[in-house]
């Protein structure tokens, strides 16, 4: 076929020859390493006469001998006209336009080009994730733009990165960015979409670029774009991953059951020895207790299990050590992490099929990701598939659609709550070192079996149950069992999304262009949650949930668009409408009860407690307009504006007006510029706008609402204690100046850009605390002002760049500060969490008592004292300065105080690439300096009291013992555990950190392998996501939350994968 | 041609697709405006169902479940129910130390605050609006009577707890709490001890009157406040203030009508609002499921959670072992806790509860007693035996002790006998109730654990608290310190 194809293509070709007089014209397009174009288009310039290139780069054309030049190009290359000189053969080298400065990015509704473009933004391209085996699309953006703070992706497969650009915009309401999929505000989470379809990513950061998306943009907007065929290639593309997760960061450090029970036994001691009220007995008479050796409870009681050989009261010694003869009798049953936490497997494959013609252009992808996570039940499946067409039926028409439907399902572990007794990271973390997850015979160590023959769980309830088993204390998770609850328990979700674009072009009058978009975003989610009869929140009867819900968004716009050169002078304007509506709707129930045991559908439950359904709405409306200018390319202005209307807020509030201006200057293309040889661009830009956020805030936030509240069967409505009429209700704003330099020089070698940005987020909405006896508990109100401030800068450079020997630097720096200027005038400062809000400090500024050390005297821990007054707590201690400090050992004297923030001095990252022949290694390295974590999980790790049974950090083991002890570490005492180990500044630690987020290798196919196997191109990699997290403390992880407040997350995965990657 | 005429149908389908103005109008469909709370008897009647729903849903955090909550907390001050194990669980411990009520941080105290006012504030509603309701006025006095009731009662409650003692015959003058009879946002300031219980009386007489025709009816009748709940009231808020009289009058006619229960039902787990002996009490359905939240997962002996498998409530075995064996409110403690319905892998103990039964170890809803005959007959015995009217007290005391105990002699004390006969009987009879702090309070007399020996000592901290220390008030929450520049707090 293709031989008949080609004949008769000769043979037309040579009849068009002789109907004119042409000559013929051939060569070979290469690009700038001399490898051939293939597909390169070679067109006579000033007609409709071209061909393309072949697979080798050879071309022939015939053109008519009053030709004069031939216009090349071809995808991602810088087109170029060429003289036709005398010679028929005709070679050209073509200049990649990956380093081509004039090239399109993506803005507000539409594209622009870059060099005259006013805005400050970041772009993630196809190719940095294409080797990288993420689920969400928006973990590309981790360390990827000066700018753009993330936290890392929790462990969950395919659970994203929450983003923060420029700072903290937001008290109460979102500081989320606003998501652009395809040109249109996203209904759903970037989860739904298959990372191999995405084509870029791009961060708006400055009001200039954000600013037409009004209302929802103040936090910055994330483009992301997906791909579409390109014209006059036709192209299968496959690409498969292989891969192993695993937990990506470690535990904290914790003592074994060696030294586990004289820990205990020294908390236990102590208490005796000082009791809170009363009068102690002696150390002598409290080691004795201690040890078992009276009639009281000794600490073996306390902890009831003993996993040693040795008797109940003789584990520990009244000397305090461990009995040397003590060995474990089931040590092998002391991991919890066992069977809950392991490893997972994680395969993707993705095959896509793409090509263009003249009049149209496709791309179709499938997709299907499995990703098991490195726990017992968490996993993620998932299957998408996307189809774009563009088409140009008419010369002034042009349409396309790109929909794509997505298919997952989802076991979760349940880490949400981060001290349920069900989140498996909470309960294996705390769990005392000396309790076994299956049964045992006490007295040998030996397993219990059941009827069956089996191992049975040790449940920590089973003291009534005759099997010499005791109760675990309370401290030990009594009567919890986290394996079992996630082996009997069931958590999943099933969700279907189906996303269409449409769009319709209508170019008329030269230079108007009329487009119509239509695009709706439709999510059904069912959750089912079961919780089992035999442990934990649903025992004995056993429960079951299912909801239902689905979220759509339609949103419709009309844009039209005038584009004029005149001589030096471009102007480009665009107006346009938009209307965006979402509905979402709820459906849910929840019984208990469970009648037969397997079956968890709902018809199976005895007991209703709850039935559910909501429907609810969102809409905008919208109106603006852009206007951008430029002369010669060198001087180039834009405006716009946006009025939108919110159903957020009250009819006489809903409607604000949001703009921006910005100007920019390419000084490279001034006259006195051109001796400055080694300089390639240098653009000056600066922008100030004014844009909004309303999400974050309640859908009906400014009515005033009764709720439902039925009596028994009465039917009752209850006040609302924070939904109280205020018709003021609007938006908050925010007023961002920027100001930046891009630079490129030495021929591009060294790319790059500095900017300043100052953001004021004014009118923030503050649910502003009302007192208690009006029945209130928050007005929402626009009260307090703040600013986010910071510098960024980006390098890109070849550090050394020969034939075979390529490396690529890229350096990402930024700071940011924050800083509260206007409180609520009723709430100059207000608490919450380890935070206090008030003027002059920033939302993250640590709010705390202040510790002080330990009194080496008794081991108490001191705070600085709030009271100086005399009282029995108080001590004076000589500082350095030969001063006295009023301290106190009583925790509820201490003095807050401002700590420090959890904002880092400068955060950044920088990648390394290096490419010799066919490899190239990559990394990407994240860092920050500065700031402080408030370690959550270390202090309850530091903390055992009265619920004696949790685990010890190793850090306990520099506790102070002995009067002249001195340790930072107080005197364990299971009495005062609370009081001593309370919420102060002694569990901040400094948030400095660097990690290695990814390396990758990766091997091109050589030109004689990718021929022989008849292929254009191909890869092997391998890749390691979240390879080191390195910081103060093992097991911290620094970018858990913006807040700096650890919880007991699911810790981010290792990604260890193997791909191949080939186009056809 | 073709072509302009496409782009002329095109833009004016643009200028006419505009939106409507009602685009932008959007409502919720889980909540009503509040508008609509007054716009019909029906929907008032609703708000008015809403305020019995609220006594027992829950607030901020776990076991804050309304009023069986504060009753809980109530008692948790006083001696006579006990936390026995030393490694059990250490929720609502901090009202057993006495440190809730005088932290201003303490969540616990916050929501006793806030849960009065929510009463009141959602009263004030109807009692300010329901006039202007169309509507029949038997309606209208039934919804405005209750509201009153509430209002009078939360007012009630709030001056006990945050209130200096009411001091009969003295100058009042002390600092109350506000008084919210209008709804606002404006921090108000406390008002004297003496007006509070002023507005109390007088909200309680203007409900007595408006409530007079009113019947109570359905499965929920007794989370109504009828005539009866009105009188209860205002028998207790007089024997506060010592007007023995109106006290004793009151209780016996808000007793008329519900006969003691016989001694099978009081072992039943007082969880069932058709008890003949309740007057006033929240009816709870199996799809208001309170979890592990509810009054009954903190003070049931069988329901299956960390709280009741681990610290099982246990009575003041000083108080056990005082009751005669043939009193049946002996019984439904457990002296070695063998007998008791326990969840499983649940502790057992000595002088274990077994008073209080959720609907099983997986359900923790019930019915939750508010108000009582047998509390009526304890104080008008009370009453009269201050009045000096002995054998009018000999006389209410024998009632309701010939019901719990068969072989009881009528009393022939008097005087203080006779009073600490009857005191002794209303801590045996409302045991987990939510009167023993307030008892203590009102009567001036200290709170004192020594010699009870199933307190554990390490555990609750607290053995004594003199009568009149400053630790009888509540302090007020922090919120309302910021919030309410009216606001003056508490000696610390």
């Amino acid at each position: 076929m293709r031989k008949l194809v080609t004949v008769f293509l000769c043979v037309f070709f040579a009849l068009c020859q002789l109907a004119a007089q042409n000559k013929t014209i051939t060569g070979k397009v290469t690009d700038a390493e001399g490898k051939p174009v293939a597909g390169a288009s070679v067109q006579v310039k000033g007609t409709k006469q071209g061909v393309s290139a072949n697979d080798a780069g050879i071309f022939t054309i015939s053109v008519p001998t009053t030709a004069t030049t031939l216009s090349i190009s071809g995808v991602g290359l810088v087109a170029q006209d060429v003289r036709i000189g005398t010679s028929t053969v005709l070679n050209v080298s073509m200049v990649s336009s990956d380093k081509n400065l004039d090239e399109v990015v993506v803005v507000a509704y539409g594209t622009a080009k870059k060099s005259t473009n006013t805005g400050s933004q970041g772009v993630v391209g196809a190719k940095d994730i294409a080797q990288r085996p993420i689920s969400n699309v928006n973990q590309a953006l981790e360390g990827a733009i000066p700018g753009v703070i993330t936290g890392t992706a929790n462990g969950q497969p395919g659970s994203g990165v929450s983003i923060r650009v420029r700072g903290f915009g937001s008290i109460n309401a979102s500081s989320d960015p606003l998501f652009v999929v395809d040109g249109v505000p996203y209904v759903g989470g970037t989860s739904n979409i298959n990372p191999d379809d995405v084509e870029s990513t791009t961060v708006l950061k400055d009001a200039s670029a954000t600013a037409l998306y009004g209302s929802r943009a103040a936090n910055g907007v994330i483009m992301i774009t997906t791909k579409k065929g390109k014209k006059g290639r036709n192209n299968i593309s496959m690409r498969m991953l292989q891969g192993q997760t695993s937990r990506g960061l470690e535990e904290y450090q914790r003592v074994d059951a060696f030294q586990y029970y004289p820990m205990m036994w020294e908390a236990y001691r102590n208490s005796l020895v000082y009791p809170t009220t009363g009068v102690g007995i002696s150390l002598d008479s409290a080691n004795r207790v201690a040890s078992g050796l009276t009639t009281r409870t000794g600490i073996h009681g306390l902890l009831t299990y003993n996993p040693f050989n040795v008797p109940n009261n003789a584990i520990v010694g009244t000397n305090g050590r461990l009995n040397p003869n003590a060995q474990l009798i089931y040590g092998d049953d002391l991991d919890w992490t066992k069977e809950l936490i392991s490893t997972g497997n994680r395969q993707e494959y993705n095959i896509n099929f793409s090509g263009g013609s003249d009049k149209s252009d496709y791309f179709l992808s499938l997709s299907h990701l499995d990703d098991k996570g490195y726990t017992l039940r968490s996993d993620l499946k998932r299957s998408t598939l996307r189809l774009n067409v563009n088409i140009n039926p008419l010369s002034w028409v042009k349409t396309g659609l790109n929909v794509t439907g997505n298919f997952a399902t989802s076991n979760q572990a349940s880490d949400g709550g981060s001290t349920s007794f069900v989140n498996p990271f909470f309960f294996t973390r705390n769990m005392g070192p000396i309790y076994p997850v299956y049964a045992h015979n006490m007295t040998t160590g030996a397993y219990l079996l059941d009827a069956t023959g089996n191992r049975f769980w040790d449940l920590g309830n089973m003291g009534a149950q005759g099997l010499g088993i005791s109760n675990r204390p309370s401290g030990a998770s009594s009567g919890r069992h986290a394996l079992a609850e996630t082996r009997l328990n069931n958590e999943n979700y099933r969700r279907t999304v189906v996303s269409a674009r449409n769009f319709v072009d209508i170019t008329f009058l030269k230079d108007f262009k009329f487009t119509n978009n239509i695009s709706v975003d439709y999510q059904t989610q069912y959750d089912a949650s079961y919780q089992n009869t035999l442990v934990g929140d649903g025992a004995p009867a056993g429960r079951s949930s299912r909801d239902y819900s689905s979220n759509m968004g339609f949103i419709t716009s009309q844009l039209l668009n005038y584009n004029k050169k005149l001589g030096d002078h471009r102007i480009d304007v665009l107006v346009g409408r938009e209307a965006f509506n979402q509905y979402q709707e709820a459906l849910g129930g929840f019984k208990q009860g469970q009648s037969l045991s397997g079956n968890t559908e709902l018809g199976n439950f005895t007991t209703i407690n709850s039935s559910t359904s909501s429907v609810d709405r969102y809409r905008i409306e919208s109106y603006f307009s852009r206007a951008n200018y430029d002369y010669k390319g060198k001087y180039f202005v834009s405006g716009s504006i946006r009025r939108d209307g919110n159903s957020r807020f009250a009819a006489e509030s809903r409607w604000g007006t949001f703009w921006s201006v910005g100007g920019g200057w390419n000084i490279e293309k001034e006259n006195f510029m051109k001796n400055v040889s080694f300089v390639n661009q240098l653009k000056l830009r600066s922008s100030y706008g004014v844009v909004g956020v309303a999400d974050g805030i309640g859908l009906y936030a400014y009515q005033g609402l009764y709720g439902f509240a039925n009596n028994a069967n009465d039917p009752g409505i209850v006040q609302s204690q924070t939904a109280f009429l205020n018709k003021s209700l609007t938006w908050e704003t925010n007023k961002q100046f920027d100001i930046g330099l891009d630079f490129a020089l030495f021929k591009n070698r060294l790319t790059g850009s500095v900017e300043y940005y100052h953001r004021v987020s004014a009118d923030l909405l503050f649910a502003v605390p009302q007192p208690l006896s009006s029945g209130a508990l928050t007005v929402n109100q626009n009260t307090a002002t703040m600013f986010n401030k910071g510098i960024e800068l980006q390098l890109n450079g070849d550090v050394l760049k020969t034939k075979d020997f390529v490396w690529n630097m890229n350096l990402n720096l930024s700071t940011v500060v924050n800083q509260i200027t206007k409180m609520p005038e009723s709430v100059p400062d207000f608490v919450t969490g380890t935070k206090k809000y008030q003027v002059g400090v920033s939302i993250f500024d640590y709010w705390l008592r202040t510790y002080y050390g330990v009194d080496p005297t008794d081991g108490a821990p001191l705070f600085v004292a709030q009271s100086t007054a005399a009282n029995a707590s108080r001590r004076l201690i000589t500082n350095k300065n030969g001063g006295l400090d009023t301290l106190t050992t009583d925790i509820s004297n201490g003095k807050f105080e401002y700590q420090g923030s959890t904002i880092p001095d400068f955060y950044g990252s920088f990648t390394q690439s290096v490419t010799y022949k066919q490899f190239t290694l990559s990394a990407l390295f994240m860092f920050q300096v500065g700031g402080l974590t408030y370690d959550q999980n270390y202090a309850s790790l530091m903390a055992v009291g009265t619920s004696y049974g949790a685990a010890y950090h190793t850090d306990i083991l520099n506790r102070w013992q002995k009067p002249g002890d001195i340790t930072n570490v107080p005197r364990l005492d299971a009495g005062r555990s609370a009081q001593f180990n309370g919420a102060s500044s002694r569990w901040l630690i400094d948030a400095s950190y660097f990690n290695i987020r990814t390396v990758n290798l990766s091997y091109n196919l050589p030109k004689s392998l990718t021929n022989r196997m008849k292929v254009n191109n191909g890869q092997f990699f391998i890749s390691i996501e979240n390879a080191l997290f390195s910081s103060k403390r093992i097991g911290l992880n620094n970018q858990q939350a913006f807040s700096g407040v650890t919880s007991n997350a699911y810790p981010p995965a290792r990604v260890f994968t193997v791909g191949v990657s080939l186009n056809l | 041609m073709k072509k302009n005429i496409f782009i002329l149908l095109v833009f004016s389908a643009l200028i006419f697709s505009s939106c409507k103005k009602e685009f932008l109008d959007t409502y919720s469909t889980t909540a009503v405006a509040a508008d609509d709370a007054l716009s019909s008897t029906q929907n008032a009647t609703a708000a008015l169902n809403g305020m019995h729903r609220i006594m027992y849903t829950q607030y901020d955090a776990q076991g804050q479940s309304g009023e069986g909550a504060c009753n809980l907390f109530r008692d948790y001050m006083g001696e006579d129910i006990v936390f026995p194990l030393a490694n059990g669980s250490q929720g609502h411990l901090g009202w057993v130390q006495w440190q809730n009520h005088r932290n201003v941080n303490s969540g616990d105290m916050r929501f006793v605050y806030r849960f009065y006012y929510r009463l009141i504030s959602n009263a004030n509603v109807l009692i300010n609006g329901i006039d202007a309701v169309p509507g029949a006025a038997a309606s209208k006095n039934m919804i405005k009577g209750q509201a009153l009731v509430y209002r009078a009662w939360a007012h009630f409650q709030l001056v006990q707890l945050w209130g200096e003692r009411y001091r009969a015959g003295a100058n009042n003058s002390q600092l109350g709490v506000p008084l919210l009879l209008t709804n606002t946002l404006e921090g108000q300031p406390r008002a004297t001890v003496e007006a509070v219980y002023t507005q109390i009386n007088k909200d309680l007489d203007q409900a007595i009157v408006l409530l007079a025709g009113y019947t109570r009816t359905g499965s929920a009748a007794k989370s109504n406040l009828d005539i009866n709940v009105a009188r209860g009231v205002k028998a207790r808020v007089a024997l506060v203030q010592e007007n023995w009289d109106v006290a004793a009058t009151n209780a016996a006619a808000a007793r008329a009508s519900f006969p003691l229960m016989t001694n099978a039902d009081y072992v039943r787990g007082f969880n069932d609002i058709s008890n003949a002996e309740w007057i006033w009490g929240s009816r709870q359905i199996s799809d208001h499921n309170t979890f592990f939240f509810s009054y009954f997962a903190y003070i049931s002996s069988n329901f299956n959670s960390t709280v009741i498998r681990t610290q099982p409530r246990a009575v003041n075995a000083n108080l056990f072992n005082a009751l005669p064996t043939t009193d049946i409110r002996r019984s439904v403690f457990d002296l070695t806790g063998a007998g008791t319905v326990i969840p499983p892998g649940g502790a057992r103990v000595p002088f274990q509860n077994k008073k209080f039964l959720a609907s099983s170890d997986a359900l923790s809803i019930g019915d939750v007693p508010y108000m009582r005959s047998a509390e009526m007959l304890l104080i008008e015995a009370e009453a009269r035996a201050r009045q000096g009217q002995t054998l009018a007290a000999q006389t209410a005391l024998f009632t309701l002790m010939r019901n719990r105990m068969p072989n009881y002699v009528q009393s022939t004390s008097t005087g203080q006998t006779l009073l600490n006969e009857i005191y002794f009987n209303r801590r045996a009879e409302l045991w987990g109730e939510g009167h023993r702090f307030t008892d203590l309070k009102r009567l001036n007399l200290p709170m004192s654990r020594v010699g009870i020996a199933n307190h554990v000592i390490a555990l609750i901290q607290v053995q004594e608290i003199p009568a009149g220390d400053v630790r009888w008030q509540f302090l007020f929450p922090q919120d309302e310190m910021n919030q309410n520049k009216a606001m003056v707090q508490n000696p610390l």
